[in-house]
């Protein structure tokens, strides 16, 4: 496939006769457009598994051979699970958690990447420090502390316990993807809105923060789909249906009779939904911000 | 002062955890009220002879794990960078779809595997069956022998896309007249590969090198719902064991000891990694 990589140079040398690289150009092109089909299988099979399942009826579930696309059409299993007592409770758990914790991700990075980056202070590199360790420190090494830590905050198995440990984790991030934002923007500017008599807040509010919109979707984004997917923290610090978010519930689907599958996959999807869109959405800064440090959890 | 909350905070959650980690590692812990007696390095010694815990093929799952998971990543993701990096009319619509995997929760993408490879009834063994290939279908999750490579290939799937986008971006910055002169100057293709690509790429690669290390000593999800560390251990690896010792036995010594070995070994990662980079840099790049 590397040859792919000379196809822009290649045609033009002089040496090469015209027909012979026209020809090889066209299976170049065959072999990158077969290769991608491969890739697009391998991506999206498996989901396409999921979705025909979520959508056939369990007596289709086992058929021979496979069936991928169901007929009769059902959506059965989404009606199950909008009567499923641990899926709801889930979901609106999973909820409550992630906006939270990106609603107060966001105030703090606000208030802090401002502050690391328009003030000197003594630490100011704890911050660059802290990036990295909540990137790079094993997250199972600090199941014990923190569980002890919520303990001791009679936090243990609650909502905001969960929103807590979280927040810890996202705070460095946000921060500083904020704080390079608010870099960038001209100090000058703000001078001259403080000399016309304009109050910091004001002026965080009026002027720098819709500059740095880009900036707080990043943060927002990157808390949010941390906040909904994580699993090991929410297995550890919650007991018992009421308080589990979804990704606890889905983990322990199953029943006296198994594994309803049509059932999971119906689940899997309503979870999928928000972080498919969130991604689609901004795949583009996600990456910029990814390759500059920060990382999905 | 706007920085206090963050500061406050962040120092609290990297101090403190560390202290408290190396004290229970030092310490018999006694539930449900915590109480700690100092015995040395007791629970390590344990750690190392206890046959439950399986220190040396525990070590070695892990090492298997990472270097598997990681070398699988790569290896798609740089496939599919520069296949999708040739920007062929038509594969556009493509490259969206191949992200897909790396959007889903990983709940979710474990769970659909797990369908998936399910024995006889998931339809890899139904479709191998389908072809007339009964020979080659398999209790893919429940065989020792192949329960780790399975977990790995899901869980490749579900991360290659994010080492091809970082890729792609790190290649969008290498102008065709490169390609265009190394070509007139008679480079074959690995040459042009070697030299241009690669070192265009270089950095984005390290980046990516450390963060799918440290995630895949870290993974958690994908393992504890596709297998659970079984079958007979064969995809237990250390963050499993942290678990276990910690919230299935409830020893929280064993379980900071185990912590406090795997935390020196990503910092040592680190350092060599570090090390090497610095290295690296010394010598001029080919760039």
């Amino acid at each position: 496939m590397t040859l792919l990589e000379t196809q822009g140079g290649a045609p033009r040398t002089a040496t090469v006769p015209e027909t012979r690289t026209r020809k090889s150009r066209a299976g170049q092109h065959v072999l990158v457009y077969a290769l991608g089909l491969l890739f697009v299988w391998f991506s999206v099979g498996p989901l396409l598994w999921g979705l025909s399942t979520a959508l056939k009826p369990e007596v289709d579930q086992y058929s021979f051979p496979p069936q991928w696309i169901p007929s009769p059409l059902t959506f059965e299993h989404f009606v199950a699970i909008s009567h499923n007592h641990a899926v709801i409770r889930g979901f609106l758990n999973t909820l409550i958690i992630a906006s939270s914790t990106t609603a107060i991700a966001l105030l703090v990075g606000v208030l802090g990447g401002y502050g690391f980056s328009r003030f000197q202070f003594p630490g100011r590199t704890t911050l660059l420090w802290s990036v990295l360790f909540t990137q790079l420190f094993p997250r199972v090494v600090v199941i014990v502390p923190f569980f002890i830590t919520l303990r001791h905050l009679y936090l243990m198995n609650t909502l905001p316990g969960l929103i807590l440990v979280y927040l810890m984790v996202v705070f460095p991030v946000s921060i500083w993807l904020i704080k390079g934002f608010f870099d960038k923007i001209p100090v000058e500017i703000e001078e001259a809105a403080v000399v016309d008599g304009c109050s910091i807040p004001r002026l965080l509010w009026q002027i720098v923060l819709p500059v740095a919109k880009p900036a707080l979707i990043a943060a927002a984004m990157y808390a949010f789909i941390l906040a909904w997917n994580e699993f090991l923290f929410a297995l550890v610090f919650t007991q018992g249906l009421d308080k589990r978010p979804l990704s606890v519930a889905l983990a322990f689907f199953i029943d006296e009779n198994g594994i309803r599958w049509g059932d999971l996959m119906a689940a899997s999807l309503l979870m999928s939904i928000p972080a498919i869109i969130v991604f689609t959405f901004s795949q583009r800064l996600l990456v910029r911000g990814l390759s500059e440090g920060a990382l999905k959890g | 002062m706007l920085v206090l909350p963050a500061t406050v905070l962040i120092a609290l959650m990297m101090v403190y955890p560390t202290l408290q980690t190396v004290w229970f590692s030092l310490s018999t812990v006694r539930l449900p009220t915590f109480q700690t007696t100092f015995v040395g390095l007791a629970n390590f010694a344990n750690i190392l002879t206890d046959p439950a815990i399986g220190a040396g093929q525990l070590v070695q799952r892990t090492i298997e794990w990472v270097a598997g998971t990681v070398l699988l990543r790569f290896a798609l993701g740089f496939v599919a960078a520069l296949v999708f990096n040739a920007k062929v009319r038509g594969t556009a619509w493509m490259r969206v779809l191949v992200v897909l995997p790396w959007t889903m929760p990983s709940v979710v993408s474990a769970n659909l595997w797990r369908w998936i490879l399910q024995s006889d009834v998931g339809v890899l063994d139904q479709t191998l069956k389908g072809w007339g290939l009964t020979r080659l279908a398999h209790n893919w999750l429940g065989d020792p022998h192949t329960a780790l490579p399975a977990v790995m290939v899901a869980y490749s799937w579900a991360g290659f896309p994010f080492i091809m986008l970082l890729i792609l971006a790190g290649l969008q910055g290498v102008p065709v007249e490169q390609y265009e002169a190394g070509a007139v100057d008679g480079a074959n293709w690995w040459q042009l590969f070697r030299f241009i690509t690669v070192p265009a790429v270089r950095g984005v690669l390290a980046i990516a090198l450390i963060l799918e290390t440290v995630q895949a000593v870290n993974s958690f999800d994908t393992l504890t719902v596709m297998t659970g560390g079984g079958p007979a251990n064969a995809t237990q690896t250390w963050s499993l064991a942290i678990y276990r010792a910690g919230f299935t036995d409830y020893n929280f010594g064993a379980a900071s000891a185990l912590s406090v070995l795997m935390f020196l070994a990503a910092v040592t990662l680190l350092v060599i990694y570090s090390a090497a980079n610095r290295a690296s840099q010394a010598q001029p790049a080919p760039r």
